[in-house]
Parts: C-alpha cells; structure tokens; sequence
C-alpha cells in the first residue's frame, strides 16, 4: 500500500468521481449501448413467459424507447432499443400494462410531428408492434409530454392539442384523457386546463412566475389511482398542485389547487396519494444548473380534506453543501409513484424519488409531520456526463424492492438493492 | 405515530451499520489487531473511532490525510479519535457520511480504552434513539494478551469483564508465550465465557471476516449465520462432543480463577408470550442487574410470525428485532446468560416460575 497523501480531508461527497450509498447496494449497471440518456418513462411488464421487462423512454433522439430484461436484477440484458423518426422529437414518457404500452411524442417546436402517443403491442417484447398512433399535433402544441396509463382503458396526459391556442407559449400543454379501450381508435374523453391558459376562455391569466423561472402553467404528471377513479393528481408545474374530480370525464372540475409559487420557484411535477393516509406526496422538479433554482423539494400535504390542502413537512434535502455545486441539476424530480399493477412496489410508508446528481432517496414518511431518509444512492458520473456528474432522471421499485433509476444524459440503468 | 419506526418490510438489521466493539487490556495488541484488519481489502470502507492514537500507531503507510479528529487512510479507511464521548462521535460520523464529508464507510471499529468497562459502550447503542436507528452492535471482540493475561485476569477485575461479554475472543501474542501457558489462559477463557468463539493470532492476524460478521447482517439469515453469533453450546461442548464430563471438568479449571463469571444457555421448547418473557427478563434485570452482564437470544414468541433476536446487558436490552418469516431456524427459544455470582439453577427457576403462571 503506498502512501497517497491527500492535502485535505474534502470528502468524497463533493466529488462526482465517488460514488456514495447508504442502504441500497448497486447490483448491476447497463450502458444500454451507449445511448444511456433517459427520460422520465419507466415501467414493467411481466410477459408471458414469465420475463420481467423494464421498458424506459429515452430523454432525447435519437433512441426512442429500451427494453432490459432485468428478471435477474443483477445481469440486466436489452432486449430491443428503438429510433425516433427524426431528431427533433423526444419520447420521454411511456407506460405498460398487461403487453400494451404507450409512448409519448414530444416535438421541440410546435407544429411539428409526431406529436401525441403511440400504442404499441409489446405482447413479444423483441418486436414492439405498432397498434395506433394518436395525433396531438396542432399550430400551438408539442405534443405530450407525460403519460399515466394504468388501467388499460384510459391515457391520462399532458398534452398539447389541435385546437388548443395557450395565451402564453409556455402553457402549452393541458389535462386530457384519451379513451382507448378500442386501442385502434383513440379518443379524446375530456380535458382541463388551468383557467386563464387558453386564449379567450374567459378568466385572467395567472400572474406569471420570475422570468428566471417561468416555465409554465401546464401539467406534467397526471395520476389517476383505482382507489379514486374519479379524482386525477396533477402536477400543474408553475401552478402547483391540482386535484380534479373526473367522475365525468367529459367534465372534470377543479377540486382543489395548492399553488405554492411564489414564493417558492414554481415546477410542481407530481402530486402522489396516498390513500387512507390523507396524505399527498407532491414532488417539485429542479430544471437549472448549478443549484440556480433552489430548493426544489418534495413536500407532504395533509389532504385529509382535499379542499383544502395544508403542506406539514418537506423530505429533508441531501446537504446543499455537498451537492448544488458537484455539477448539473440538484434537487428533486421524479417519484416511484405506485403504479397499481402487480410488479410495482407500493407503500404508503417508503417513498423512493430521484434528485438528479443528488442520486435516488428513499424517505421514511411513517410519520408525516417528520419525514426520515432511509436509503440513498448516487453513482459515480458516468463516463463522458456533460455536467460532470450523475443527473438520475427517474426511478421505478418493482415489487421485490428493486430499484430501477436512470441518468438523464448519458449513464443508462442502474439498478440497486435496497435494505430498507 | 412513532419518529423511528421503519416501514414496513424494512431489513432492521441490513438497515443498520455494523458496529464492532474491540476491547481488551492495556498492550493486549487491540491497535495490532486493527491494523491487520483495517489492512485488509475487504475493510476499505470501514470506519475506526479510537481513543487516542496510540504507542504502537496505525501504520504510518496507511495515514494519508488527517484533520483534527479525523484521519483518512490511504486504504480508504476513516480514522477518527473519540471527541467527548461516543455518542457525539458516532452521532458526527453519520453526520457527515450523509453530507459526504466522510466516505460512506459501511461498518465501524470502536477500540476502547484498555481499561474500560465496556458494558456502558453497549449501552450507548441500545438507549440512544438516534444512534439505534443508524447503528447496530455487530459484536464485542476481546484481546488477551498470551504473555500477560493471566496475571491481568486475575488483578483486574475489568478485564475479566471485557472476556466475560465478548462474542470472539482473540488471543494475541503466541509465539511470545510457552505452548502450556496459552493452553492454561485459553481454557480459563473458554471457562469463563463458553459461547464466545476463541482463536489465537499472532501479530494480530487473524481471518477479517471472522470479526467482521458476527451478528446476523440481514433478517434472512440462515441458522448459519444465527449460529455465528449465538452458538447452539458452548465451546468446551463443541470440543467435547458434548460431554457433560469435560464441561464440569473445565469449569472448575475457570472457577479457580474466576469465581462467579459463568456462562450457560437456557432453551425453552414452547414459544414464550410477551407478558412472560418480559416478566423474566425484567425481574431478574431489577433484582440482579449489575451482574447480569450480557444476554442474548433467538426467541420464539406467541403470534409473531418469525423468531426474534434480543439482547443485553445489566438493566438495558435492545428492543427485540425480527428475523424474516419462513427462515428455517431451531423452533426452541434459546437465551445466553452471562452472569457474574448468579446461579444458573436460579434463572432457571425464575424461567420456569413466570412461564407456570
């Protein structure tokens, strides 16, 4: 062992080049051939014959969506990885169930095509099968960003639409819900969009955030659980959070809005229930560089009664200190969000999100008002990360309490046992 | 609603780091027998919180940089000395693990001062709420020296505490001592405390692994493993083929010497309820605490699915932690007691009281 002095003791945290971990164990790690920047679209299938599939929606072109057969958690093998028609457009978002899946089709300009999903029959999951594409594009959309298909009957999104004109740009994409219980023809069922977003709806426009972090007034993950049909958990991005009631989903109405910018910087992305607790988990996302956009939290909010949502604690953060300046986004984004299928992970206990190069967490919210970390992960940056560190993107906890989380530019899978 | 309860399917054992407890007289070889270890390619992530650096230092080659407290070595290991007392040490090294301060060692070294009673380090870990919840006690390892021991045995009485409680017991310097002298020390040992493993190193070597895992690190684990830590008899039965003869024999060997320590295991065939195995335990904790020096056990109680694993020592005891339903493990309840002038007919009796009623 040779002497290898160092000239202080900066600890390894400040340094993307260490990996740091408490209570998951990396358990194997998947390049998906180099093209390992991931979006926020993970899910799994059980085929038939018997293989556990992970399918993940890529971040950006030129890949469109992955499949890993992680059955064997440690020795993760791809089994399909697909193209995107052209370079300026994402899918970013899928979801599965049974051998159905949807895609998302994000464009970067409006106007552009595709924009709107996909359904695939993912029933031989090596030849993804084209079943319909639905169109979304239009002179003012994008396309969809997110998708939420949890029942096999309806696509719960945010999207842009064909005759929808947004009173500014950035509010472009809005609540819908398609019918596709006829997969070969999808179609709209309703859709809500925050009063004042549409041209000529009506109302005033909101009150617009800081320039320096308007991003919008638009939806980003829409949830609707079996435990509520009739309610859709929106992440309303500078808006907050939305619960509607979609009894009628021709009609849905506004329930509750929980708007919590500003004074905070707005990019409200997922409103999680949880169900016989009164409870919501509604996770910020942080979209800037360098700590620029601070605090993006996660937050607990007591919805005991659902008119009237009152936050009562935030997950704490991993130390500022350590990670705002380590390189790229610091701060929260995507939560496992307990899919009700039969190989997600679901607890109304643990709750398990991504933080960009602050890596994956796990949280105790056993008790609501004091919300405990339990677990963490942060990889070492992947080679070649362009911040200079790991950004983990999403994550997705099968039912054997696997963790599944991706890097957003360039790291791929990794997938981690966790203890807690 | 309780602040520390984990959720539900948590590993209460996986989820916590290991803590190692390395006690043993003054020049019994402890800073030796860490170095050996911390040299090891499998401790690269491990922590030691010593009390001070001592006469014979860590190896010069292992210290790369160094703080105030904290020493980080050039293996990967993290060094620190003891600020005032261990719960504020260990209570900052998890501190700044999480803030990536510190590496993310995953198990800890604790080396005691040569003449502390460790039974209080034990305590640190079972009554600080904090700590518990980060933190579980891997084990107490005990150093004798081969040349020395005997004598320290018999003038300090903290010594002979130390090799009461500990689950290994590593004999060091036996190439120094005569063959017949480390035999004497070994059955006095073994005599004294049964059910802690013995092994004799010299120069502080000694398998990493034998020291590093000795209670279960997962809820899962396998008899095996349950075995490690709670040996199913006693070392001089385990040598003996479990001759009664032999054991009687060696214990009158140690009782010359150490009147009073002893060590037996307790089994009980029928699961206990609660009511009655806290009645036990708490009884004889009130009416004999300072003398009951450890305990521990896998014990099977009414309506939980699973065995459980307790411990302690004197008048404190971990809560009861589960091990994972469907394991296969002995379906007797077994306790260790080791006690100091407490006869084992009188536990015994007091077992069989409670559970009559």
């Amino acid at each position: 062992m040779s002497p290898t002095p160092t000239a202080t003791l900066a600890g390894p945290g400040a340094r993307a080049d260490r990996a740091l971990s408490l209570n998951m164990k990396l358990l194997a790690h998947h390049s998906l051939e180099g093209f390992g920047g991931m979006g926020e679209g993970m899910a799994m299938q059980q085929a038939k014959d018997g293989r556990r599939i992970l399918w993940m929606a890529h971040e950006a072109a030129p890949k469109n969506f992955t499949a890993v057969d992680v059955t064997e958690p440690g020795a993760p093998k791809l089994v399909v990885q697909t193209e995107l028609p052209h370079a300026k457009v994402r899918s970013n978002s899928l979801d599965v169930v049974g051998d159905t899946m949807v895609v998302a089709y994000q464009t970067q300009s409006v106007g552009d095509r595709p924009a709107g999903f996909d359904i695939f029959d993912i029933s031989t999951p090596e030849k993804p099968k084209l079943v319909a594409h639905f169109d979304r594009s239009g002179p003012h959309s994008r396309g969809v960003h997110a998708v939420w298909f949890v029942d096999g009957e309806y696509v719960h999104m945010a999207s842009g639409a064909p005759d929808f004109e947004p009173t500014h740009p950035n509010d472009d994409q809005f609540y819908q819900v398609v019918d596709v219980r006829n997969p070969l023809k999808p179609a709209e069922a309703g859709r809500w969009w925050l009063p004042g977003t549409r041209i000529d709806d009506g109302a005033p426009p909101p009150t617009r955030l800081d320039p320096k972090f308007d991003v919008g007034f638009r939806a980003h993950n829409t949830n609707v659980f079996p435990e509520r049909p009739d309610r859709a958990y929106v992440g309303y991005i500078d808006g907050g959070a939305v619960i509607l009631d979609i009894a009628d989903k021709s009609k849905p109405k506004l329930v509750a809005h929980w708007r919590y910018s500003p004074p905070f910087n707005g990019f409200c992305h997922t409103v999680l229930p949880l169900f016989g607790r009164g409870l919501l988990i509604v996770s910020d996302e942080c979209v800037q560089d360098d700590g620029r956009d601070w605090p993006k939290m996660v937050w607990v909010v007591d919805a005991r009664d659902e008119t009237n949502l009152v936050p009562v604690a935030t997950f704490p953060s991993p130390p500022h200190a350590t990670f705002a300046h380590r390189g790229g986004r610091f701060g929260a984004h995507n939560l496992h969000e307990n899919l009700p299928l039969p190989a997600s992970f679901r607890s109304d206990q643990l709750i398990v999100g991504t933080w960009f190069n602050a890596g994956v967490r796990a949280y105790d919210v056993s008790n609501p008002f004091q919300p405990q970390e339990v677990a963490y992960y942060v990889p070492a940056a992947p080679a070649m990360a362009p911040t200079g560190a790991v950004q983990l993107n999403d994550v997705y906890v099968d039912d054997r309490r696997i963790v599944y989380t991706v890097d957003r530019h360039v790291g791929g899978l990794y997938v981690l046992e966790m203890s807690v | 609603m309780n602040a520390l309860a984990r959720s539900p399917g948590a590993d209460p054992f996986a989820s916590r780091l290991p803590v190692t407890l390395i006690t043993g007289f003054l020049g019994s070889g402890k800073t030796t027998l860490l170095r050996r270890l911390l040299a090891h390619p499998g401790m690269r992530n491990a922590a030691v919180v010593i009390n001070e650096y001592g006469d014979v230092p860590l190896d010069h080659e292992l210290v790369a940089a160094s703080s105030e407290q904290m020493t980080l070595l050039s293996n990967g290991c993290l060094c620190c000395t003891l600020r005032t007392d261990l719960q504020e040490t260990l209570r900052e090294l998890f501190v700044k693990r999480r803030a990536g301060e510190v590496i993310d060692f995953d198990r800890v070294f604790v080396e005691t001062t040569g003449l502390a009673d460790p039974i209080p380090v034990l305590h640190t870990l079972q009554t600080d709420g904090l700590l518990g919840a980060q933190y579980r006690l891997n084990g107490v390892v005990t150093v004798v020296d081969a040349v020395n021991g005997m004598r320290t045995l018999d003038a300090q009485p903290e010594a002979v505490k130390q090799a009461a409680v500990a689950d290994r017991i590593v004999v060091s310097k036996t190439d120094l001592a005569p063959p017949a002298a480390v035999e004497r020390l070994t059955e006095r040992l073994r005599a004294m405390n049964g059910y802690a493993q013995l092994a004799t190193a010299v120069q502080g070597e000694v398998d990493p692994a034998w020291l590093a895992n000795i209670a279960p690190a997962r809820a899962s684990a396998a008899e095996e493993e349950l075995e490690r830590w709670l040996p199913r008899a006693a070392a001089a039965r385990r040598a003996a083929g479990e001759s009664g003869a032999l054991t009687g024999a060696l214990r009158s060997v140690g009782g010359t010497h150490d009147a009073g320590i002893d060590s037996f295991c307790l089994w009980f065939d029928r699961p206990f309820t609660w009511e009655r195995l806290n009645a036990a335990l708490q009884t004889l904790a009130a009416l004999r605490g300072p003398d009951l020096l450890r305990m521990k056990g896998i014990v099977h109680v009414a309506g939980e699915p699973a065995p459980l694993v307790i411990q302690g020592a004197q008048h404190v005891f971990h809560p009861p932690v589960a091990l994972a339903a469907g394991q296969r493990t002995d379906p007797r309840s077994r306790i260790v007691f080791i006690v100091r002038d407490i006869p084992r007919a009188s536990i015994e009796s007091l077992f069989a009281a409670v559970c009559s009623l």
